[in-house]
């Protein structure tokens, strides 16, 4: 009798179980925001979406997650953010040597001004993610990730490994390399670590279902003579003539403007490239910005430090046909040599952006060049 | 005398109690199980909310913020457990400021490290010593878990002279590593700018590699390992460029040789180029009558031969191999569309499906 009692117990606590498990895939996969832990992987690249809604990309568990910060009250007055040593900041903050911190992208909430650093801690597999918000008085605060509003949505269409099913772990990964917000949609931008034709994907927002989002070929064309399938390494909505374009960098430099009205799920789209920043280079961040009533886009690099683009006029540059200087090509631009070991830029308001340094690794706002 | 001895003995054991009762009254840190706690301090007789001023753990030095975490009072203890486990290397020091009273300090190191290098290179691919021109992708694949973010500092390709290439000159693109999720391989790029035709670092440049050209690939035993240890040694192999691929992979060309019925002899595809070696591993399938067979694949001969043997003996019967378009060779080129197309030129064919078929018969 008291072994039956024990089964129907165990029956009802499985039952349970699997009831609140499925309501909780259900609530995730319908895209709707739920309290609960955020099962993040990893925090790589991120960017904001409507009233404080932090979207961050997570490589390693192939997936996107909203969450809601309840950020989205602006400033009383305007906000400076000077935070030097932010490596050592964090790495004290959760008790590990600084060099084990690595910082994976900054962004800014557009209302609050509060900056959102994702890291890792950790430099190994076993990493565990961090999201941290510094504010105005420079006070860190790492977002507990234990109970958060929230939703996901996964990224995973790699096929399994069929052939190899004692295979340990599918080696195959698509790492996130940029993601904007743009007409209702989140555009999440990848390279993979196997296949080179990596695609650029469309997910609207509020994650309605389960779905992925819709991939977008992006083609690069050279000198109107040579079509590449190209990965985009980063990219920023941009207006020109006013029509909604985005601005893409490719990882071999060329940057290519892109009409939103063409990136429709499935699209097989083919980037006008208006400037060839050069070699040996990848493009990591870009931020267009108006000053003086002339239009600009700030474009931080890996090899060419921060490059100014005069961006004036932008649609009446013809694709590139061929190139015209010794080493660059198309809309013209200017080296800021004041910002030296610049990692991250994030727009920050009408004046100033946000600049992300390496050695030492300090977050500034700086007047806008 | 007796006396003297019982008087004495009572005189030392009230001496030694009120020592030990001294000792556990004074307010002292200890480091336990990976909490911070406050003993010989009665913490459930205060009536303190927020203990965050009084007790600080600091794991950094400078103007740094303390440690992140939550605290209990467990019994009459004070306890501060850290939202992230106790770090090896680590050195934490421990803040208690008693209410109305002077302030006690402790440090503690963190666990002890293991300082045993054991990772290594085990793999290079492509494993052929000559690269195309238009190379695009290197695996390395090592014995352990590496740390991320060190490859532009440990990765070097070296030219005939021994120098490194390095600023423009530089063969692999820096700054984006691509870990499997173990972090055991990492994909590097050359750099794509030089391989694509008709880009200005194409004709100001050249491709990465040129033909007749002898590099070497040499990786730094300084490489960190995801426990932060060095490798047990560095790794060098040699290459020498070799003229472009241009030509997609064309299963046509492929030579196919079926083992007999009833072995479990591997199934022997030979390509006329070296393919992608991390691609050969799951673009490739057998399917047969009941769907998809289940064996392991060996890829050798320098990425020329792709082989499979089967779980279970082979039966007689059709089969076939079911290709996806996405298999690379090493210059990116996949089957039915080059690298990058020659729009002045006819492309013979552009496959739109995502498999191809290549049948077969055992017999």
């Amino acid at each position: 009798m008291r072994r039956t009692k024990t089964w129907i117990g165990i029956g009802i606590a499985m039952c349970l179980s699997i009831a609140l498990g499925l309501t909780a895939t259900a609530m995730v996969q319908s895209g709707q925001m739920a309290d609960g832990k955020v099962q993040l992987m990893s925090a790589g690249p991120m960017t904001f979406g409507p009233a404080g809604i932090l979207f961050v990309g997570d490589s390693v568990g192939a997936s996107v997650v909203a969450i809601d910060t309840a950020d989205a009250k602006a400033p009383a007055s305007p906000v400076k953010i000077n935070v030097e040593g932010i490596d050592t900041k964090i790495a004290a903050l959760v008790g590990i040597a600084p060099d084990q911190i690595l910082i994976n992208d900054v962004t800014v909430n557009p209302v609050s001004k509060n900056v959102y650093v994702s890291a890792s801690r950790g430099r190994g597999p076993d990493a565990s993610p961090l999201i941290v918000k510094v504010d105005g008085t420079g006070k860190l605060t790492v977002l507990s990730l234990d109970n958060a509003r929230h939703a996901s949505v996964s990224l995973v269409d790699a096929p399994p490994a069929a052939a190899a099913p004692n295979a340990r772990q599918n080696p195959r990964m698509q790492t996130i390399t940029g993601m904007a917000f743009v007409n209702g949609n989140l555009m999440v931008a990848g390279l993979s670590n196997e296949e080179w034709s990596s695609a650029l994907r469309s997910i609207p927002y509020p994650f309605k279902t389960a779905s992925q989002g819709a991939t977008i070929q992006i083609w690069h064309s050279s000198h109107g003579r040579f079509e590449t399938e190209s990965p985009v390494r980063t990219f920023v909505p941009y207006d020109i003539a006013g029509q909604q374009y985005v601005l893409a960098a490719y990882t071999c430099t060329p940057l290519v403007k892109i009409p939103v009205s063409q990136l429709t799920p499935g699209a097989k789209v083919k980037g006008q490239e208006i400037a060839d920043l050069g070699a040996g280079n990848q493009p990591l961040d870009m931020v267009p910005y108006k000053k003086d009533g002339h239009n600009y886009i700030l474009i931080a690099n890996s090899a060419f430090g921060v490059l100014k683009l005069k961006a004036d006029n932008i649609e009446t540059y013809p694709a590139i046909e061929s190139p015209t200087r010794t080493d660059v090509a198309g809309v013209p631009f200017d080296k800021i040599p004041a910002l030296t070991n610049v990692q991250h830029l994030a727009a920050f308001d009408a004046s100033n952006v946000l600049v992300a340094t390496s050695k030492p690794m300090n977050l500034t706002t700086v007047a806008l060049p | 005398m007796r006396k003297f001895y019982l008087a004495r003995f009572v005189c030392l054991a009230v001496i030694a109690f009120v020592a030990v009762t001294a000792i556990a009254q004074t307010p002292a840190i200890q480091l336990d199980s990976g909490a911070f706690k406050v003993t010989g301090w009665n913490a459930a007789a205060a009536t303190i909310k927020d203990w965050s001023p009084l007790f600080k753990i600091f794991a950094g030095t400078g103007d740094v913020p303390p440690l992140l975490g939550t605290y209990a009072v467990e019994g009459s203890t004070l306890v501060f457990h850290p939202r992230y486990p106790i770090a090896g290397g680590v050195q934490y020091r421990a803040v208690f400021q008693i209410p109305n009273g002077t302030a006690i300090t402790k440090t503690f190191d963190g666990p002890q490290r293991d300082s045993t290098p054991r990772a290594r290179v085990v793999n290079v691919y492509p494993s052929a010593d000559v690269l195309p021109s238009n190379q695009l992708r290197l695996y390395i694949y090592f014995s352990a878990p590496m740390s991320r973010g060190e490859a532009a500092q440990h990765i070097h390709i070296l030219d005939e002279n021994g120098k490194a290439l390095e600023g423009a000159a530089a063969v692999l693109l820096r700054g984006e590593e691509l870990w499997d999720p173990n972090y055991q391989r990492l994909t590097m790029t050359f750099d794509p700018g030089r391989i694509k035709r008709e880009l200005t670092s194409n004709k100001m440049i050249g491709p990465p590699i040129a033909e007749g050209k002898r590099y070497t690939l040499t990786i730094d035993r300084e490489w960190k390992d995801a426990r932060g240890l060095p490798m047990v040694e560095g790794f060098r192999k040699q290459y020498r460029g070799g003229p472009a691929q241009r030509t997609p992979p064309d299963p046509k060309q492929w030579n196919v040789n079926p083992p007999k019925a009833g072995t479990s002899g591997a199934l022997v595809v030979e390509f006329p180029n070296p393919m992608n070696y991390a691609l050969l591993q799951r673009m490739i399938q057998v399917s047969g009558s009941q769907g998809t067979i289940a064996g392991s694949i060996a890829v050798e001969r320098q990425e020329t031969q792709w082989r499979f043997t089967p779980r279970e003996a082979w039966k007689p019967g059709n089969y076939r191999l079911i290709v996806d378009t996405g298999i690379e060779d090493l210059a990116g080129n996949h089957i039915g569309q080059p690298f990058d197309i020659d729009v002045f030129e006819k492309v013979t064919e552009r496959i739109t499906a995502a498999t191809v078929p290549i049948p077969f018969t055992i017999r």
